[in-house]
């Protein structure tokens, strides 16, 4: 049943993790690291730190190629990414089986998901959303002011470090195919929970074309985040022109401090998404359902691993009403969790906190155990912890005009139901931080080319850089 | 228990005291299933209706988060009749329902208790909550004992009750901190000769809530800029004062250089006020040659120089036979000292210690020799709260005898804390406003 464990290979048997370096694969076994959160080890080479950085005194090598090429090229990778008979991907989902949290199925499922992003409308709309003129990707263009004075502008491809998470192996196709598309010099730095996707990935673009200024332009290794020895050499502005880093805390605090002039930060903030269920959900029993069903599904998003996945669902209805409602959506996060074989155990002060509040039974309520197979707690107010691992909060409101001042900062996505009430909420979750307000059940998917933590990515990532040029004749 | 002052207690081998040992734990597991309400919970859980070895108590061991499990919301919103009932899970003794309208704060709240005989002790949680740490009247007689004679034992300083007292640590005043302080000044300060306090106000639970009330406040976006600046300025004022006293207690030090003193305090002050007192021009042939020290707590990542201890030591001239040093936590009510010669902390037989897996739930297995893990310990003198802890600590357990020549279970001078060792760098899109939120000074 639990399709975690069996994955696991001993402690002291060591997974190779290659590096991809411009092009070339990389093998060695000259340092070992450990995953801890499942206690094992993996193998990689030293890095060769000249070779992950591309003088200035060069262009980049994919100035010149069109973008039109750049795409196509993405997209046979797509296409050879989806293929069984992909040896490089069969691998790696066979490696990160031993080192990730998710079961091999929900992984199998995120590279073949994460290949679909590879496809020619889907980029074409990324970068004409991203960029008012994609022109400039390919060219200087021209442009003139109302006073007669002409330049030219490019987005001209930048130098980039992309500190990849590791709780979403999809991400690595989208950021490789980002890097790709703004022609930029890339350096991926994996994480431990994932040092095998990006290699993969890259491999199989090599066997494209080895010699491609594309595959050239890519690098994926592995260090642990913060180590000194690479990061005081590698992240200094004559090397590199931005920082793209995912995740808070130790991660970003790590980056902060070699922030300057010349080198910048693009986050992707840690996040916590939640839900909203008007009154209207209490209104009939088919009614209760759907929205509890919708709940359930925007909760298990890749197993609550993701940011956009729910963990506080705010609920307009009486106590009554609100009990029914966590009855049912307790009922389908274990549908859902069984079906994906998913049980992995709760960590032990989560699980001693929600013991806790199970003793204190006047005030909060809990459908399920503690036992990793989904639960919903219902309260007053949020819980003080960070709700994971199939765990949802259901905070009982008299309306969800009262939810709102727990919207903050840290607010990603918030689910509303019925949707046809979201209008009226969204400048006010805006306000308070939010950056997305997704019908109840949709929290996923999302409009094509659409900002990314309140920004579009791309246009951050590109050098624009200017050409003037004066007033009066060409 | 009749062990407790025995100068034999740290020779009975893990073997020995195996059956003795499980059978105290079922002793106090049947005693205490039905008093204390989350014991209980546990047990029905994982089937478990009697010990008969040490494995069997493993999934009734308490993580020592539990004791910070309270919803924030209680302390912030001073809810106490809540905070109550949530005490009444954890303790043995029911929490009687007092008149909680009335109450003007946490150090009200914690005195009431007290008078009713429960002893509130807080851990100071600068970044996160407080634990909340409960105890006995029974508990605190067992510390004023244990703490004289672990002290005696690990420094071979007999209670003479011929020194000067000199307080060096800006201790939180909580119950059993209060009480180990008069206890040691009891057995070894001498009556005549003044206690030597940091001229600081007292560090109430109190104030230490104030900055976990504050924290909140930041992370919900409620608390107002001039508010923060206000806080800042307090800290800054704080921080002078406590400058100050640093300054107060190296006169001190030096204006008793002649007397033989017993020197306490924590690592991080100690070092400070030894480089103060180097720098007025003392140092260890200015004091007298017959020096102790105690030493409370860990380095709780203060940044000190790797030779800290040494510095501390040569300044006040500590004989190298007192390098006194003590293995316990807040959630213990035992410590375990350091003997000189093997320099291993000796665990007394009161004491039962498991290792475990990193994550804590599985008992490693260990006949002899030494093992390394999660540390964990049933202490069988606790009363007022359960005895088994699951600790954040990684230790080494050796069941072989220590150099020293005791025969009992002792653990290697290497303790770290899981949450400082270097963690793996898996970082996810997932997270919490906390990340969001810059810590105050």
């Amino acid at each position: 049943m639990n399709a975690v464990s069996s994955g696991l290979k001993p402690a002291d048997a060591a997974v190779s993790a290659p590096f991809f370096v411009r092009g070339e694969l990389v093998e060695g076994q000259d340092a070992t690291h450990r995953s801890r959160d499942l206690g094992v080890t993996f193998a990689t080479p030293r890095i060769a730190l000249d070779q992950v950085v591309h003088p200035r005194t060069e262009v980049p090598p994919l100035l010149n190629v069109p973008l039109a090429e750049i795409i196509d090229f993405l997209v046979e990778t797509g296409q050879r990414i989806r293929d069984p008979g992909n040896p490089f991907v069969r691998e790696c989902i066979d490696r990160m089986a031993a080192t990730h949290v998710l079961p091999r199925a929900v992984l199998e499922g995120q590279v073949k998901s994460a290949a679909a992003y590879l496809d020619q409308r889907l980029l074409q709309t990324v970068v004409e959303q991203n960029f008012p003129d994609p022109r400039a990707l390919d060219e200087w263009v021209p442009k003139q002011d109302f006073t007669g004075r002409r330049s030219f502008v490019r987005a001209f491809p930048p130098r980039l470090i992309h500190v990849l998470p590791g709780n979403s192996p999809g991400v690595a196709v989208k950021s490789i195919a980002q890097g790709a598309m703004v022609k930029a010099v890339n350096l991926f730095k994996m994480s431990s929970s994932d040092p095998f996707t990006t290699v993969a990935v890259l491999r199989t673009m090599a066997e494209i074309d080895p010699g491609h200024a594309l595959v050239k332009s890519m690098s994926a290794v592995y260090w642990r985040g913060g180590d000194e020895a690479v990061e005081r050499a590698l992240y200094r502005p004559q090397y590199f022109d931005k920082i793209v880093a995912w995740g808070g805390g130790d991660a970003i605090s790590n980056v902060v401090k070699y922030l300057g002039p010349g080198f910048q930060l693009v986050s992707f903030d840690p996040k916590t998404s939640i839900s909203m269920v008007g009154r209207e959900a209490a209104a009939s029993a088919e009614a209760l359902d759907l929205a509890a069903d919708l709940a359930a599904a925007d909760v298990m998003v890749l197993n609550q691993e993701a940011c956009v996945a729910s963990r506080f669902i705010f609920v307009e209805a009486d106590g009554h009403d609100a009990d029914r409602f966590c009855e049912r959506l307790h009922a389908r996060i274990v549908e859902r969790a069984a079906a994906s074989g998913d049980a992995r155990p709760l960590d032990l002060d989560l699980r001693e906190q929600i013991d806790m509040l199970m003793m204190l039974d006047d005030e909060f309520r809990v459908w399920g155990k503690t036992d990793g197979k989904g639960l919903v707690i219902r309260s007053a107010e949020p819980v003080d912890f960070h709700p994971v691992n199939k765990t949802a909060n259901v905070v009982r409101v008299d309306s969800l005009d009262d939810a709102l001042r727990y919207v903050n900062v840290a607010t990603q996505t918030v689910g509303f139901y019925p949707h046809q009430r979201m209008p009226d909420y969204r400048d006010r979750l805006a306000s308070g931080g939010a950056q997305r307000i997704v019908r109840l059940g949709q929290a996923g998917p999302s409009t094509i080319g659409n900002p990314h933590d309140a920004m579009y990515p791309l246009h951050r990532f590109v050098h624009w850089m200017a050409h003037e040029d004066g007033v009066g004749p060409r | 228990m009749r062990l407790v002052a025995a100068e034999d207690r740290f020779d009975y081998s893990a073997a020995e005291l195996r059956e003795t040992q499980a059978a105290a734990l079922d002793e106090r597991f049947q005693e205490r299933k039905d008093r204390i309400k989350l014991l209980g919970h546990r047990a029905r859980e994982a089937g478990t209706t009697e010990i008969r070895s040490r494995e069997d108590m493993v999934p009734l061991l308490f993580p020592h988060t539990v004791y910070k499990s309270y919803p924030e919301s209680f302390l912030v919103e001073e809810r106490w009749d809540r905070l109550g009932k949530w005490l009444g899970t954890v303790s043995p003794y029911p929490i009687s329902a007092t008149g909680t309208s009335d109450i003007t704060g946490i150090d009200d709240w914690i005195e009431r208790l007290q008078a009713k005989g429960h002893y509130v002790s807080c851990s100071s949680g600068t970044t996160g909550k407080s634990a909340m740490l409960l105890a006995s009247d029974q508990d605190m007689d067992w510390s004023r004992k244990d703490t004289v004679n672990v002290f005696s034992w690990g420094s071979g300083v007999q209670p003479a009750r011929d020194r000067r007292m000199m307080g060096l640590a800006p201790t939180a005043a909580v119950p059993k901190n209060l009480v180990i302080g008069q206890a040691q000044q009891a057995a070894f300060g001498d009556p005549a000769r003044e206690r030597f306090r940091l001229p600081i106000p007292p560090i109430t639970v109190g104030s230490l809530t104030t900055m976990i009330v504050l924290r909140k406040k930041i992370a919900d976006g409620t608390a107002r800029p001039e508010e923060l600046a206000g806080f800042e300025q307090t800290s800054r004022v704080r921080q002078e004062a406590l400058d100050q006293a640093m300054i107060a207690g190296a006169e001190a030090l030096i204006r008793y250089r002649d007397e033989k003193l017993y020197i306490s305090g924590l690592w991080n002050a100690l070092y400070q006020v030894a480089k103060i007192v180097r720098g007025m021009g003392y140092s260890a042939k200015d004091f007298h040659p017959d020096n102790c020290i105690y030493v409370g707590g860990g380095l709780k990542r203060a940044q000190l120089p790797p030779d800290y201890q040494e510095f501390v030591h040569q300044t006040f001239n500590i004989p190298a036979s007192r390098n006194f040093q003590n293995y316990s936590m807040q959630e213990l009510n035992s410590g375990m000292p350091k003997c000189q010669k093997g320099d291993r902390y000796h665990v007394p037989p009161w004491l039962v210690p498991f290792i475990l897996d990193e994550e804590g739930r599985t008992l490693l297995p260990h006949e002899t020799g030494e093992v390394e893990g999660r540390a964990a310990f049933y202490d069988l003198s606790l009363d007022g709260r359960w005895g088994g802890i699951i600790t954040g600590d990684k230790i080494s357990l050796d069941f072989g005898p220590c150099a020293c020549g005791c025969k009992g279970a002792s653990v290697r001078d290497n303790i770290v804390r899981y949450a400082d060792l270097p963690g793996d760098d898996k970082i996810g899109c997932a997270g919490t406003v906390d990340a969001y939120v810059r810590g105050l000074s």
